[in-house]
């Protein structure tokens, strides 16, 4: 046999066979709600062709993970810092008139060859990659308080630079992500936990009046709403309430594909229902039984990222596995959080389902990346 | 040192660690979801329900209601309102902050439509504190370009909405007001049984309903209003927009009402009142029919729709001659020389008297001590029955009833209606008064004398009667002794479109004459007019032939000449279609004030119903300006004769 044929056929034999059928579903689940949410958008013309572009989006996707799974991770984990810094360069351009895109009063998107993308998305992966390889590196001080405090600046940069988009959600993420890794690497639980504890008292300051001296008043605005979503029921707890109220209506088995009526009558406005707030249409119309579907299947493709981690190569493999489950986990739980009422509204997509160029295009990408790692474990399964 | 080294390996206990605290996190949000969507389900459907159902009352359209030929008196018209749903505008906190929002709101609207703001927030407070379940009227009666406007922008307005309203109109304005009365909104509380009707136990908003509150209105309420009581469940969008109508049911039609009425006579008589306070009822003989019921003076009854203004309804019920009072129904009144049929015919049923029997009048009547006058001081001289009448002679009738006794008469008075109401479809009626010997025991402490039976014999003293009594007795005279129930309403269309005819009824206990004793008593009365020494000749007409009684009863406090004025009618004299019965109040004589009216009010109408040739409208004789008493007005009958 050839000898490139055999390269493929091990190559395709080695995926991780269940996470593929689990992203798949997720994708399928995704194109189908999108599809839910916004048809009644697109008869009005309202919304635009939401469904037809995921698809293009997913089909983007899936052939950068494919081309990443590919692809050695060792290739990435070594040019990681070139990666870091063009995504630092990515994220300031934005800033940059006539370039950056301002939408809903942010600068998170520039427009490449007429496709508005978020250069966010390729930072957290990149950001992901480059703790990976230094948390790996053989000639870190084990256990300093210096390795905690290079990680965290390494994941400062690109947190300042998206906090200042502003896309308080997406710079979140990076906090725990970037907290996984440490753990995974064997960081000294002495200041993992003092920075929880850290992090716990600023979400306290945040919570208090002082908070306006350094949080936007939208921000300011969104964590008070969180603690009491009728306190504004048309303003910013709107979208908490109409989300909560989704949700439960949906009941134990839903409302029916296409009948979520929160969703079709507009009260999930129509420019959300499809993106950050895909799961409340679909816990609508699916009920509990469909929703708590989902959240199995995100654990399951959960278990599989770390099963990767455990079984890689090398540390570098297995702390990029195990960023890509903290980012995918982050998401998740941040994202059906704020949809039930757990968690503030942060703007949040939720992974492989909601509809969105880029961040499909980075979560499938970090998808590649996870499976080049699978592809080239250690043989010592269970 | 290599421990102090940081060793690059896999820690497999804190990957499990990292794994079980993320089942950890998605067990939470399992349990939170649970909690959503199976415990807390049903409170959340509700809260979906409350917000993207709008179930909304829609009042039926009220029957309408018409004269014998179709003419509208009481009709329905669209007016384009501007709504606002203040549940849908509500805002947490203080409520200062919803009437803000609300205010915000008008004045967008007020804008876009070019409107002055309909609202200040007091009014919008207010509204709120009372019935949210309403609608909040913002504009109401908008025209066209006001509408277009609003239906442009309609989406920018959540919890606004273009309604469209039934108002109730009176296309004759005044004309037959205390017939048809009037409508106000309806009390929430008071709409008909609901779920007898196939209705909700409570919708969420309620559009105005009107409700009769007098007259017609009122009595016919359940027959006007429609039934059907119109609901409506509309889906909205969160921009307010109707989305979808889950399950309407139009609003229903109520029954439409047709009257005996004739909205020409009607006019006619209404006309001839002009400028007086009195009433007028016109009674088809042969049926009972009521053509005409008037009470002057009157009011507008779209005053009152959608709701009175304080600054009219405050005039109208201060006002001393009380328009809003229906005099030809809740009016009584010593009824005077037109009562003396009454007596002639109760004393040649007795026997006492009979048609060739002669009295000689000399001017005066001496009953012991006491000298009862007639109105003729030098007297009529050896006259008979027919002559009586002709003259009203009270010097006749005063021998006539002692004759016969105060019994007959009072009998007699009884059977053609008197002391009880006529039960004509009204509110208010009274039934007035027949005295007799226990009603003066108990009234006055005091036995009947003859001096009693003198002032019943002419129709004063205690004797009260009401204008449509009065009708209903001219018409028995007319037909020849027939009693008839008065009939209002002919017919009563269902808001199915079935048509309830309602027959003619005679009232129990009518009188029982002999044909010649009333032929006599009408001829009688044919004489008054069409005789030139006769005491109603001022109702002559030509081409027909009317016959007639009038009627002076003097009022109040002895002496101070006030007078109600009255005649009694019907014609044409051989078959007779029309029995009329009209009073003026405060005027100067039967003969002089009500006759001239008479004529009139029958010229118009055989003009106008019979097309037959009449003399043209002719200048009413005025009648001195009454002198204001208000608390007299219900009339308190002189204890004397004059």
């Amino acid at each position: 046999m050839n000898k490139r044929v055999q390269t493929w056929v091990r190559f395709l034999t080695a995926q991780d066979g269940l996470a593929i059928l689990l992203a798949a579903g997720l994708l399928g689940a995704g194109l189908t709600f999108i599809y839910s949410a916004s048809w009644r958008g697109e008869e009005t013309g309202i919304v635009g062709a939401w469904f037809s572009k995921q698809i293009w989006w997913a089909a983007l996707g899936a052939a950068v993970a494919l081309a990443l799974a590919a692809t050695d991770y060792k290739v990435w984990i070594r040019h990681a810092g070139w990666l870091y810094l063009a995504s630092l360069a990515l994220l300031a351009l934005v800033f940059v008139p006539g370039i950056g895109r301002k939408v809903y009063g942010a600068y998170r998107w520039l427009v490449i060859l007429g496709v508005p993308v978020q250069p966010s998305e390729f930072a957290k992966v990149s950001t992901v990659l480059l703790l990976a390889r230094v948390l790996a590196s053989p000639v870190l001080q084990r256990r300093s308080f210096g390795t905690v405090l290079l990680a965290l600046g390494l994941m400062a940069l690109p947190f300042g630079l998206i906090l200042e988009e502003p896309d308080l959600g997406t710079a979140m993420v990076l906090v725990p992500t970037t907290l996984c890794m440490l753990f995974a690497a064997g960081c000294a639980l002495r200041y993992l936990i003092g920075l929880g504890l850290l992090g716990a008292g600023g979400i306290a300051v945040a919570l208090s009046p002082l908070a306006k001296l350094f949080l936007d008043d939208y921000q300011h605005e969104r964590i008070a709403t969180f603690l009491d979503p009728s306190r504004d029921p048309l303003g910013s707890g709107w979208n908490a309430l109409q989300s909560a109220i989704a949700v439960g209506s949906g009941g134990f088995s839903g409302k029916g594909f296409l009948n979520g009526t929160q969703n079709v009558l507009g009260f999930l406005p129509r420019t959300v229902s499809p993106t950050d707030f895909i799961f409340p249409v679909i816990a609508e119309e699916t009920g509990f039984i469909g929703a708590s579907v989902l959240l199995l299947a995100f654990a399951a493709l959960l278990t599989c990222y770390l099963r990767t981690a455990w079984t890689a190569q090398d540390p570098a493999g297995s702390l990029l596995a195990t960023g890509i489950a903290g980012l995918l986990f982050c998401h998740v739980f941040v994202n059906v959080g704020m949809t039930i009422g757990l968690l503030p509204i942060t703007g949040l997509p939720l992974p492989f389902v909601s509809s969105g160029g880029s961040f499909m295009v980075s979560t499938l990408a970090g998808f590649g990346l996870v499976q080049s790692v699978h592809v080239r474990r250690m043989r010592r399964e269970v | 040192m290599a421990r102090d080294r940081f060793i690059p390996e896999i820690h497999v206990w804190r990957l499990a660690f990292l794994w079980l605290a993320m089942l950890a996190c998605f067990g939470a949000l399992t349990l939170r979801l649970w909690n959503l969507q199976v415990a807390q389900s049903t409170e959340y459907q509700r809260r979906l329900a409350k917000q993207s159902l709008r179930s909304v009352r829609l009042p039926g359209i009220r029957g309408r209601v018409l004269d014998r030929n179709g003419v509208r008196l009481a009709d329905n018209r669209p007016s384009y309102c501007v709504s606002l749903y203040l549940e849908e505008l509500r805002k947490a906190g203080n409520v200062q902050r919803t009437v803000d929002n609300v205010m915000e709101a008008l004045y967008r609207i007020a804008e876009t439509m070019d409107r002055p703001l309909p609202l200040r927030p007091q009014d919008v407070r207010l509204h709120l504190g009372r019935r949210t379940p309403l609608p909040l009227v913002a504009w109401r009666d908008l025209d066209e370009t006001a509408v277009a406007r609003f239906i442009e922008h309609a989406g920018e307005f959540p919890g606004a909405e273009l309604t469209v309203e039934p108002v109730r109109v009176y296309p004759q304005t005044n004309l037959a007001c205390h017939l048809l009365g009037y409508v106000g909104r309806a009390d929430l509380e008071k709409l008909p049984d609901a779920a007898a009707d196939g209705e909700p136990e409570k919708y969420h908003y309620y559009l105005p309903e009107m409700a009769g509150k007098s007259g017609l209105e009122k009595r016919l309420d359940g027959v006007l209003r429609a039934h059907a009581g119109g609901k409506l469940e509309i889906q909205v969008d969160v921009a307010g927009f109707k989305f979808d109508e889950v399950s309407s049911r139009a609003p229903g039609h109520g029954g439409d009402v047709t009257l005996a009425l004739d909205a020409r006579i009607q006019r006619a008589a209404e006309a001839v009142l002009a400028g007086q306070r009195g009433a007028a009822v016109v009674i088809d003989p042969r049926n009972g029919d009521v053509l005409a019921l008037a009470s002057a003076p009157g009011f507008d009854p779209n005053d009152f729709v959608p709701a009175v203004s304080a600054a009219i309804w405050n005039r109208l019920l201060h006002d001393p001659t009380r328009p809003l009072y229906n005099r030809a129904t809740g009016g009584e009144y010593a009824p005077g020389s037109t009562f003396k049929p009454v007596t002639l015919l109760a004393a040649l049923h007795a026997g006492a008297v009979a048609a060739d029997t002669r009295f000689t009048c000399p001017g005066y009547f001496d009953l012991g001590s006491a000298r009862f006058r007639c109105w003729q001081h030098w007297g009529h001289g050896s006259i008979d029955l027919q002559a009586a009448i002709r003259y009203s002679c009270n010097v006749y009738l005063f021998h006539s009833a002692l004759a016969a006794g105060p019994e007959a008469v009072q009998a007699m008075a009884r059977a053609v209606g008197f002391g009880r109401k006529t039960d004509v479809c009204l509110d208010f009626e009274r039934a007035g008064l027949v005295p007799d010997d226990a009603w003066k025991r108990a009234a006055r402490r005091d036995g009947w004398r003859d001096g009693d039976t003198c002032n019943l014999a002419i129709g004063q003293g205690a004797l009260l009667v009401t204008p449509i009594q009065l009708a209903m007795y001219a018409a028995t005279l007319a037909n020849g002794g027939t009693l008839w129930k008065p009939r209002l309403v002919r017919q009563i269309a269902s808001a199915g479109g079935a048509a309830n005819e309602i027959a003619a009824e005679p009232a129990p206990n009518g009188p029982r004459w002999e044909p010649q004793h009333v032929r006599v008593v009408r001829e009688g009365m044919r004489d008054a007019v069409n005789q030139p020494d006769g005491s109603g000749k001022r109702a002559m007409l030509p081409n027909v032939v009317v016959a007639a009684k009038t009627g002076t009863a003097e009022y109040g406090v002895k002496g101070a000449g006030r007078k109600m004025t009255w005649m009694i009618a019907f014609a044409p004299f051989e078959e007779p279609r029309y029995a009329v019965a009209l009073l003026v109040e405060d005027g100067v004589s039967g003969g002089t004030t009500a006759a001239p009216r008479m004529k009139q009010l029958l010229a118009q109408t055989f003009r106008e119903v019979d097309g037959l040739d009449m003399p043209p409208v002719e200048p009413l004789p005025s009648v001195p300006p009454p002198t204001p008493d208000p608390g007299a007005a219900p009339a308190v009958a002189a204890e004397e004769p004059a």
